[in-house]
């Protein structure tokens, strides 16, 4: 008889439905208030289950398990054209509904869309047409047009209804206008300087889903190949893509942005010369800010274009150098206007750079785009050349993904240099302190769990040291470096990347012949041995002076600073000026490090991870060559820490928990081991989220919600965001063998 | 029985005192279990050795001795990778605080000169062919992280060669045009050559092939045997070689030291071990006598004939059997 019950259909339906409903129940207590009370303990619960509410969950959850059951038969249908950008709008406009600010009005204290909608629907004084948008007709009457538009569009993509696709087309386009025009309309009546940005994305959002039935109504293609798509224009003209992107981000900021925004004001671009028309600006700027930007905006772009288009490297070359020289001359005149106001202390200025709008900024941006697409004509071979190559039919193939990487690659720069400036102070401390430090820790890590294969959960300890360490050399800990020694926060960094390199070495030798779990036990142990000597004040019984100030940590641990002759910069409490501090570190190290995993040493790091024993007998020394891996990712934490310390100014042993360590690993794990714009892209999503959360869930569930991503990416993608090619090999097992191995064992095997 | 090793034909003319690996008096045990029991051979320099012996007669436990990896309870391992290096002892007692009998490392064993490939191949597999042997090639190599880091010109040098160098092993295994595949989706014959291809880039002296034919047709059973002789004849590679593939060994070794319950039951050339009852007694586990009758029936395995393309695949056990229920027919070559 059979020990195993075989289950019955009806046993795996049940099991499913039961599955998904519970599911829906738990999202129902994950979403809303319940937080209960000392005397209240089944708030949550009531709030979550006993409410009607309930319904919409346990609906939800009969979807998904009707989705699951019957995914074969739905799955052919989202790979028509248009699925994709319908999906994406329709996340576009809900987020832009209800995660995104309709207005800047200090008279509401929630100006989401929802409460707006509320208190504006029964303002007389706003039109009719505004109102019926905002509710005043049928409440909610935004959600529902949304609602109307995506299901007649998803309608018209299952059906391949042409006509219906056009209809979805024009009303999708028609709803989008019609809530900026609402927008616009309030903010008109409100007559309160605005930054908010609703009505631009769920704009936005709806151009996707007209565009998505649009693309259905007019194509032909029975499924889409969005990836051949993008590589065929890619190909087609190596940085057209650019071209368009920057002058689209150029005429936004010319004709949409503001350009000088302090709190009382959005001056646009014309309304520059007016502002500052009477003021003792120079030459240049005046020049730049009447006519001279349309000059270079419009060489540049035709420039690039003309370049894109003929694929011809002298006309690329000059576009790069054009969009450079424009970029430069963008920033001299931000300099100059922040400067003329700052001497006036418009709105509190108190220095140049101070109330800039984003339209410089992104002007600037679409400058580098600009250069960047002029680099790509003039870096690509000409098709001439490839024409001459056409034979090698490996080298076009790498060359459409080196365009794509080398796109992303220049879009990245821009937003990198030129997003900052127009965040807010929050989102910039956020950038340096958040995002930017884990950056360089998980570039650290990554070079010791990604490269090397070695789990390492006290990673954090290294970044302590390097703290302690800048502490130590600008005294400001009670232990006084001798007066040869006390040095500048920034000449502290080679002493903490030599301090981390001892001490990954020292962590290393005894315990890198562990392997797996038990050498990650050694480094968890390694990573609270150095908090809680920390914390714990180390001393020796023949030793009795205060070494590091024990919880209390060290105070005052000066700003960076650099004199070298003439040039003077001081770094100060603004995140701003730190982030480009750490950019530059950012991109030292990967520059060293792209370099280090295409080396001799990096191959073997890649085959000790793969199979030790054959490293070994391939002649490598596996031992050296996993200490280099833990010492050199050491020596980035250090780094991390040496500007921590000195950005951050105080630090004390709660700042290395064991949590920072294991958050680390999962940036990396989550970005994809083993690959630098991987462990970079995971290290910025994971941190970016939780700042993200803040406004949208309530602060005790933040992790909760991570906590559900992170599960969901190891289940649908385990090789992370962006992979690196050895790893996605491993993961996918691509590397055993396609057959069992010996497929005819001759029959001399047996002896 | 020890055959005399005077007679032996196809063995390379050396200084008769050259050894590459001189085994004397080995034993290694795992806990109650015997692996190797005394067991005393020496490998000569520019000679294709081969091992053969029936399964777990210890010529894996063998192979894993003088690499390092296991190390013997008794006996001593003198090694001299290359030409005109001092005879010196692998197994010896070391440690920096306590003095334990302890091979030395894999991978210093591997930078005397020699290297090994494996019966169950061990490549690394999410590396491209290129990549799996440039490793190899730059573990002799000099320049540190730093200069990768940096990209200076000698570490740029460096990388240069070990790709030149590469390419040349990959041509000499025939792998060019597999070269950017990752080594994992080659074919079962291409990855064992590429092993040795791996092998070689170390540059050895010696190179111990753990059943390099296991596994593949016979075009690549030529094809091995032809890489093997071409390995030892123009690279001037000693070879030890473990193989079950009697066609094979026969066609290729100087000489042969069978093993069989961990010890050395004959060594000879490969006339002589065909011919000899005990090796054929130790195969078919019956005694020495009816071995005996079975080879006075005639040759039992033929050579691959390096000239002609292809071949029939009768293995040994097949040849064999086929003796040994038709005593009759023993016309076989």
């Amino acid at each position: 008889m059979s020990h195993l019950k075989r289950e019955t259909a009806l046993q795996v339906h049940l099991k499913r439905l039961g599955s998904c409903l519970a599911l829906g129940v738990v999202m129902a207590m994950m979403i809303g208030k319940h937080t209960g009370s000392q005397n209240d303990y089944g708030l949550g619960f009531r709030e979550s289950v006993l409410k009607p509410r309930i319904f919409l969950f346990l609906a939800a959850g009969v979807v998904v398990y009707l989705l699951i059951t019957f995914w074969p038969k739905v799955a052919p249908y989202l790979s028509r054209p248009g699925v994709r950008p319908l999906a994406m709008g329709a996340l576009t406009v809900m987020a832009g509904y209800s995660l995104l600010r309709w207005s800047d009005t200090p008279q509401l204290p929630d100006t989401k869309l929802g409460p707006l909608a509320a208190a504006a629907r029964g303002v007389g004084e706003l039109d009719g047409f505004t109102r019926a948008f905002f509710g005043s007709i049928v409440p909610g009457s935004y959600w529902l047009l949304f609602l109307i538009v995506f299901v007649l569009g998803g309608a018209a993509l299952i059906l391949r209804n042409r006509a219906l696709g056009w209809v979805v087309a024009v009303l999708a386009v028609a709803v989008g206008v019609w809530g900026l025009s609402a927008q616009l309309a309030l903010r008109s009546f409100l007559k309160v300087p605005d930054h908010s940005t609703g009505g631009y994305v769920q704009l936005l959002g709806y151009l996707a889903i007209a565009g998505s039935a649009a693309v259905m109504a007019y194509t032909h293609a029975e499924s889409a190949d969005t990836r051949g798509f993008i590589n065929r224009v890619f190909n087609w003209r190596p940085g057209f893509p650019l071209v368009v992107l920057g002058s689209l981000t150029g005429l936004i900021a010319l004709l949409g942005a503001g350009w000088f925004a302090p709190l009382s004001l959005n001056a646009k671009w014309w309304d520059m010369t007016n502002v500052f028309g009477s003021e003792a600006i120079s030459a240049l700027t005046s020049a730049y800010l009447g006519w001279l930007v349309w000059v270079l905006f419009l060489g540049t772009a035709t420039l690039a274009a003309v370049a894109t288009a003929r694929r011809n490297r002298s006309l690329g070359w000059a576009a790069a150098g054009a969009g450079i020289l424009s970029v430069l001359v963008t920033l001299v005149t931000i300099h100059d206007f922040s400067k003329v106001a700052a001497a006036k202390a418009f709105d509190g200025a108190t220095g140049p750079w101070q109330n800039v709008g984003v339209g410089p900024w992104a002007l600037a941006g679409a400058f580098t785009l600009l250069a960047g697409a002029g680099w790509m004509v003039a870096s690509r071979p000409t098709v001439k050349e490839i024409i001459e190559d056409a034979a090698d039919s490996d080298a076009i193939a790498a060359g459409t993904s080196l365009n794509v990487t080398r796109a992303l690659l220049v879009a990245v720069i821009a937003g990198a240099l030129f997003y900052p400036p127009t965040a807010t102070g929050f989102w910039q401390t956020v950038l340096v302190s958040e995002i930017g430090i884990y950056v360089l820790l998980a570039i650290g890590l990554n070079v010791v769990v990604g490269w090397a294969g070695l789990l390492d959960l006290g990673f954090i300890a290294f970044y302590a040291i390097g703290s302690y360490t800048t502490a130590f050399l600008t005294g400001t800990l009670p232990v006084k470096p001798p007066s040869f020694l006390h040095l500048p926060p920034l000449a502290a960094i080679p002493f903490a990347i030599a301090i981390c390199l001892v001490a990954g070495i020292a962590l290393g030798t005894p315990t890198l012949r562990l392997r797996g779990d038990y050498l990650a036990i050694m480094t968890l142990g390694f990573g609270e041995i150095i908090r809680i000597a920390l914390n714990n004040d180390v001393k020796f019984g023949f030793y009795e002076k205060v070494l590091t100030n024990g919880p209390k940590g060290a105070f005052g641990i000066p700003h960076p600073h650099i004199k070298v002759g003439p040039l003077e910069l001081t770094w100060g409490q603004n995140s701003l000026q730190y982030w480009y501090l750490l950019l530059v570190l950012v991109v030292l190290i990967l520059l060293a490090f792209r370099r280090l995993e295409n080396s001799r040493l990096g191959r073997a790091w890649a085959a000790v991870r793969e199979d030790e024993v054959a490293a070994q007998a391939t002649g490598i020394n596996t031992v050296r060559t996993k200490l280099l891996a833990f010492a050199i990712g050491a020596s980035t934490s250090g780094v991390a820490g040496v500007f921590f310390a000195s950005q951050i100014g105080y630090i004390n042993p709660a700042n290395f928990v064991l949590n920072n360590s294991i958050l680390v690993v999962a940036y990396v794990v989550f970005g994809g081991m083993g690959s630098l714009p991987g462990a970079m892209a995971g290290a910025a999503a994971l941190t970016w989220l939780p700042e993200f959360l803040k406004d949208q869930v309530p602060a005790e569930d933040r992790q909760m919600w991570i906590g559900l991503i992170i599960l969901l990416m190891m289940i649908f993608r385990p090789q992370g965001l962006i992979p690196a090619r050895r790893r996605a090999i491993e993961l996918e097992g691509l590397d055993k063998p396609k057959s069992p191995t010996p497929i005819a064992v001759p029959a001399s095997e047996g002896m | 029985m020890t055959v005399d090793l005077s007679k032996e034909p196809a063995a390379p003319a050396t200084a008769p005192g050259d050894l590459v690996f001189d085994v004397r008096n080995v034993t290694l045990r795992f806990g109650g279990v015997t692996s190797l029991n005394d067991v005393t051979l020496q490998m000569r320099r520019g000679e294709i050795l081969a091992i053969i012996g029936p399964n777990g007669a210890g010529k894996t436990s063998l192979f894993n001795c003088l690499t390092g990896v296991y190390t013997p309870q008794e006996g001593d391992i003198l090694l001299s990778g290359r030409v005109g290096e001092e005879q010196s002892p692998i197994v010896g007692l070391r440690g920096l605080i306590a003095k334990k009998r302890r091979s030395l490392k894999t991978h210093v064993i591997n930078h005397m000169g020699v290297a090994r490939t494996y019966q169950n191949i061990r490549l690394f597999p999410a590396l491209t062919a290129l990549e799996n042997v440039k490793i190899a090639i730059e573990t002799r190599q000099k320049s540190g992280p730093v200069s990768a880091m940096l990209g200076l010109p000698w570490q740029r040098r460096e990388e240069r060669e070990s790709t030149e160098r590469a390419y040349d092993l990959l041509q000499f295994v025939g792998l060019t045009r597999r070269a950017n595949e990752l080594a994992g989706s080659l074919a079962y014959g291409e990855q064992r050559r590429l092993e040795i291809a791996r092998a070689l880039g170390t540059n050895p002296g010696v190179i111990l092939l753990d059943e390099p034919a296991a596994g593949t047709n016979p075009v690549e059973k030529r094809e091995l045997a032809e890489l093997i002789r071409k390995i030892n004849e123009e690279d001037n590679v000693s070879v030890l070689l473990i193989e079950h593939d009697m066609k094979l060994v026969m066609s290729v070794a100087h000489r042969i030291v069978v093993l069989n319950f961990g010890g050395k039951i004959a060594e000879g050339s490969p006339d002589q071990i065909q011919k000899d009852p005990v090796v054929i007694a130790a195969y078919l586990g019956t005694t020495t006598e009816e071995a005996a009758e079975v080879i006075a029936e005639g040759p039992l395995v033929e050579e691959i004939d390096l000239s002609t393309s292809v071949l029939d695949d009768t293995s040994i056990e097949e040849l064999i059997d086929e003796t040994a229920e038709n005593p009759q027919d023993g016309d076989l070559a």
